[in-house]
């Protein structure tokens, strides 16, 4: 199972010192061996980061292994192309660690579709070369016009070849957004939180993420349930990876959305968790634990999951 | 006057091919190695959907030079803001401006290839406008807690930019090119001014107009900045020099400056692909100075005496610059 880290950010009193305090964490698990960090798109607190790809690209020079994933990122300020580019960026700065999580629909105040849509560009995106896209939403390039296949499409000959340099003031009806990530299929998940979300991912290979705020028998629900519609549409098992986020407390209590009791205990819970509902990632949402709390998971409960 | 530079490795050169991934590693070695050097500044720049995968999101790759320094100014040049929401630009500089601790420049553009409006459904002939809107959106969302906006082109309503930037507001330059036109709108709005590459009399001529531009929509001379991009190729002798000059020219500038509409005539027409005796082909290669560590050294001493804050200095010849000019100007 993959291990990584995210971060509640109520508890900082800025975003210098919440921050300062993020790069420290991402730094030690990188050195302790987890697998991933995430870092949520917000605005709403002190410490929230609006702009997630910044960050993560700033970690990708102050860490050799984690994946770095962008998390609950919203369709409803950036560009397309530039969500596209972003990855692609983190991707080359981190030779080949990014990946991307998408917000749910309703904290965005947009249809499910509309989710669904910026998911399906970038996944063309980064597995095409030339592309344009007809959507209800998106168009690319802008003068794509309404007789061009639904979705993306891709040139269906070479034609001559004229040097990009020679194009001069017409824009080609398919365009390449560059840079690639190092691999096609770079990890793009999404919440499924939403029924309609949850479906559509399911039949389409997209990874569910389900977030710390979701209580846990609720988020066993949504992954069982997502696991059956990807069955009955033939989707294996092995083409996404289920993502689950829990808070945590060390020696403390459990409640709905977190983990809690010794280190042993919360290995069980884990393991639990993994055999109902086959989850392959599991995210320790960090909301003020101990510095040492890190190590301890690192050497009490990472090293034995894989046992 | 500061010294800011950039280098090669954001995108790929086509005489010389390497992996993307070994550019970005050389981008940031080589931001670490010019603030050692003594250099002030370090930038990218901005282009979509191309051959060579060139930077999109400049701001990106200096949250990764960020992770490398302390001290060095990141700056774009120029980053697109016509192809951004002016929000997604301002949380972008202002995540970097505190990762950084306040070092955050942005040197703004236009933009002027279309398939790059094309690729963003940005109409191009909005693009003045836009630009302008933008900038001031920047300027309000980084300097106040709250604001609203509205413009033509963007509107705004009790806005709050998260997070909070370092630097109140965030530094902005206005990237114009070098036609009198752009140097006069620049200093009627009070924006900085960061010229292109331009032979020195021409770059006096903009500032004068710039400059009494400002003065005339009564701006105090403080207000008016200005700074420069510049190449300079050095040689133990002009044909030396000049032999470095046409090297560049060959490797990274003849496909960028002809093809794409770079050149706009004096009625603001781009040319794309204008034959190399073109005046403006001719005037854009001999903006590129060359000349010996003495001659380059009066030359800059004369942008220094206009009241450039600022040149830019291309990456080649770093470490020559850094231990035979920079020093001079340190005095």
């Amino acid at each position: 199972m993959r291990l990584g880290i995210s971060w509640d950010t109520d508890r900082f009193d800025d975003a210098t010192t919440g921050w300062q305090e993020i790069v420290s964490e991402a730094v030690q698990a990188d050195q302790l061996g987890f697998h991933s960090v995430w870092v949520s798109e917000g605005r709403e607190r002190a410490a929230d980061v609006s702009a997630p790809s910044i960050l993560l690209t700033y970690l990708a020079r102050r860490t050799n292994n984690l994946q770095l994933r962008i998390t609950g990122r919203r369709v409803t300020r950036a560009l397309p192309v530039h969500i596209a580019e972003e990855v692609a960026v983190l991707d080359t700065f981190s030779r080949g660690r990014a990946g991307i999580a998408f917000a749910r629909a309703s904290a965005q105040g947009v249809p499910p579709e509309h989710v669904h849509e910026m998911i399906d560009f970038v996944t063309a995106a980064f597995a095409s070369d030339e592309l344009r896209y007809r959507g209800h939403y998106i168009r690319f390039p802008a003068h794509t016009p309404d007789d061009a296949p639904q979705g993306a499409s891709v040139p269906d000959s070479e034609g001559p070849y004229v040097a990009q340099w020679d194009w001069g003031p017409e824009t080609p009806d398919f365009l390449a957004i560059t840079p690639k990530p190092y691999l096609p299929h770079t990890p793009v998940a999404v919440e499924i939180d939403d029924d309609e979300t949850l479906d559509w991912a399911a039949r389409n290979g997209i990874s569910p993420v389900v977030a710390a705020e979701m209580p846990t028998e609720e988020a066993l629900d949504r992954l069982a349930r997502y696991r059956r519609t990807a069955d009955a549409a033939g989707r294996g098992r092995r083409e996404v990876e289920a993502v689950l986020e829990r808070r945590i407390a060390m020696d403390g209590g459990s409640d709905a959305h977190t983990l809690g009791g010794s280190p042993r205990d919360i290995l069980n819970a884990i393991r639990d968790l993994r055999g109902r509902t086959g989850i392959s990632h599991f995210v320790w949402r960090r909301n003020g634990a101990a510095p040492m709390d890190l190590y301890r998971f690192a050497s009490e409960i990472e090293m034995l999951l894989q046992a | 006057m500061e010294f800011w530079t950039t280098s090669i490795g954001v995108a790929k050169m086509r005489p010389i091919p390497g992996a993307l991934g070994d550019g970005y590693d050389k981008f940031v070695n080589d931001a670490a190695e010019a603030e050692a050097l003594g250099f002030d500044g370090y930038g990218s720049g901005e282009h979509h959907f191309m051959y060579d995968e060139f930077m999109p999101i400049p701001l990106q790759a200096m949250a990764a030079v960020a992770a490398k320094t302390s001290k060095l100014r990141l700056s774009t040049n120029a980053m697109l803001l016509p192809l951004y929401d002016p929000m997604e630009a301002a949380e972008i500089a202002a995540t970097l401006d505190v990762l950084s601790n306040g070092r955050v420049s942005l040197g703004l553009g236009m933009g002027y290839r279309p398939y790059e409006f094309d690729g963003f459904g940005t109409r191009k002939t909005t693009r003045g406008a836009r630009l302008r809107e933008a900038m001031e959106v920047l300027r309000l969302a980084t300097s106040q807690d709250s604001f609203s906006y509205h413009g033509k082109h963007y509107q705004y309503e009790n806005e709050r930019l998260q997070p909070r930037s370092i630097q109140r507001p965030i530094d902005l330059w206005f990237c114009g090119g070098t036609s009198l036109q752009g140097a006069r709108r620049a200093g009627a709005a009070g924006l900085g001014y960061w010229l292109a590459n331009s032979p020195f009399d021409h770059t006096e001529n903009i500032v004068k107009e710039y400059r009494k531009a400002g003065e005339d929509a009564g701006f105090a001379a403080s207000d008016l900045r200005i700074a420069s991009f510049k190449d300079v190729c050095i040689g133990n002798t002009m044909a030396e020099a000049e032999g470095l000059r046409q090297m560049l020219m060959d490797s990274f500038y003849d496909e960028h400056i002809l093809g794409y509409g770079y050149l706009v005539d004096e009625n603001g027409k781009n040319l794309y692909n204008p034959a190399k005796d073109h005046p403006l082909y001719r005037r854009f290669v001999s903006s590129l100075y060359c000349g010996t560590v003495e001659t380059v050294i009066e030359e800059l001493k004369r942008y220094e005496a206009l009241g450039m804050e600022m040149i830019f200095l291309p990456s080649q010849q770093r470490e020559l610059i850094a231990k035979e000019i920079l020093p001079e100007f340190r005095k």
